[in-house]
């Protein structure tokens, strides 16, 4: 099929995504990813320390852990998603980061964006995607972060690379 | 809704997202990423253009009352936590939905990605339970909390209960400014084209 040879145009796909986000907005909510990787979190780490969890009061106050969360399942259905596009399109192969620096890299970037979601209730998708469009205050607060972070993380990532 | 039908609904909409991200490589980190290092805007327009539409979209159906607009108070942390994830992503080479979207390629840096932002939201935790910051939903007002750093709530809804006009209208003025924007990214694009035109022009005239 045509769709799985050639790469589709980006501006087509958010066009798209975009129209499909208007109706879960009117149905549940517009498009997040960082309420769902908090809620399994909290899911993963129950498993691990079982009632342990509930000495650390932010998975009782703030986001107590149950698997009926809807914003986990939009990331498992992009898991899925990107995986059936992959191997319908033969892509899917296994890579590999080579350098030891690149594992420290990729290490403080996630810590960081996970950090940084948990700080501000949001993530990037909710910025761009949900607040904004909002025209909610927090959206230009979390722009003007997010275009300052990344900012910073390019003259960081360009000092390593020249290095 | 159900519960079910509600992760049905999700489960749904992430599958077609992830297709759809997967096809055409749009990665969020590169719409800032490379505007910022290299002045290449293809990830950067495809976000301008999403982000045009969902604002007239949400801003219109929030005139009539309809849709679920985020609530909740925002202040210092809503800059500071995206400017630490601001950092993150750049490092990572990945955003929350690339982690995943790499991931189901079998890409190994993504998901390695994904389990210390996992590991970072659990750090997180611990921290905000012994100091209780940023506030806790339950305790958030949606007015300005200045010893706890907070400016409150607003948003287009909120514009309009307050002014008395359309939330929409507002939404055109943002639709306006990020359409400026994208049309003065295509502007430099032509521009950067016409450049590269005149070079190999000027090139093939040398080697002659």
């Amino acid at each position: 099929m045509e769709f799985f040879r050639k790469t589709l145009d980006p501006v087509f796909a958010l066009a798209a995504i975009a129209v499909l986000d208007v109706f879960l907005f009117l149905l549940l909510g517009a498009w997040t990813v960082g309420g769902g990787e908090t809620m399994m979190t909290g899911l993963m780490a129950q498993a691990v320390l079982g009632d342990d969890l509930q000495r650390v009061p932010f998975w009782n106050v703030v986001f107590p852990p149950r698997a009926d969360y809807w914003k986990i399942y939009i990331s498992l259905g992009m898991l899925f998603g990107a995986f059936a596009g992959a191997i319908l399109s033969k892509e899917f192969y296994l890579r590999m980061p080579r350098r030891a620096s690149e594992w420290l890299m990729i290490t403080i970037g996630g810590l960081l964006m996970g950090i940084g979601i948990r700080m501000a209730y949001i993530c990037n998708v909710s910025t761009f995607f949900g607040l904004l469009p909002e025209m909610n205050l927090g959206g230009y607060l979390a722009i003007s972060g997010i275009l300052a972070g990344a900012w910073v993380g390019s003259l960081v990532y360009k000092k390593l690379l020249e290095g | 809704m159900s519960p079910v039908v509600e992760c049905l609904v999700a489960f749904l909409f992430g599958s077609v997202v992830g297709l759809l991200m997967q096809r055409s490589r749009f990665c969020n980190t590169a719409a800032l990423r490379d505007a910022i290092m290299f002045k290449t805007y293809r990830n950067t327009k495809a976000m301008l253009m999403a982000m045009m539409i969902l604002t007239l979209a949400f801003t219109g159906f929030m005139s009539l009352g309809g849709g679920h607009p985020m609530e909740f108070d925002v202040g210092l942390n809503t800059f500071a936590g995206l400017f630490l994830f601001g950092i993150g992503m750049v490092l990572a080479g990945a955003c929350t939905v690339s982690t995943w979207v790499k991931t189901g390629e079998g890409n190994v840096g993504a998901l390695w990605a994904l389990v210390f932002t996992f590991v970072g939201m659990f750090l997180f935790s611990l921290v905000w339970s012994w100091n209780w910051w940023p506030p806790a939903p339950q305790t958030m007002t949606g007015e300005p909390n200045l010893p706890a750093l907070q400016l409150g709530f607003a948003n287009a809804r909120t514009l309009q209960d307050k002014f008395g006009v359309p939330a929409i209208a507002f939404g055109l003025v943002q639709f306006a400014v990020l359409l400026a924007i994208y049309r003065a990214i295509l502007r430099r694009e032509r521009a950067q084209q016409q450049r590269h035109e005149r070079h190999q022009k000027d090139a093939a005239g040398q080697e002659a």
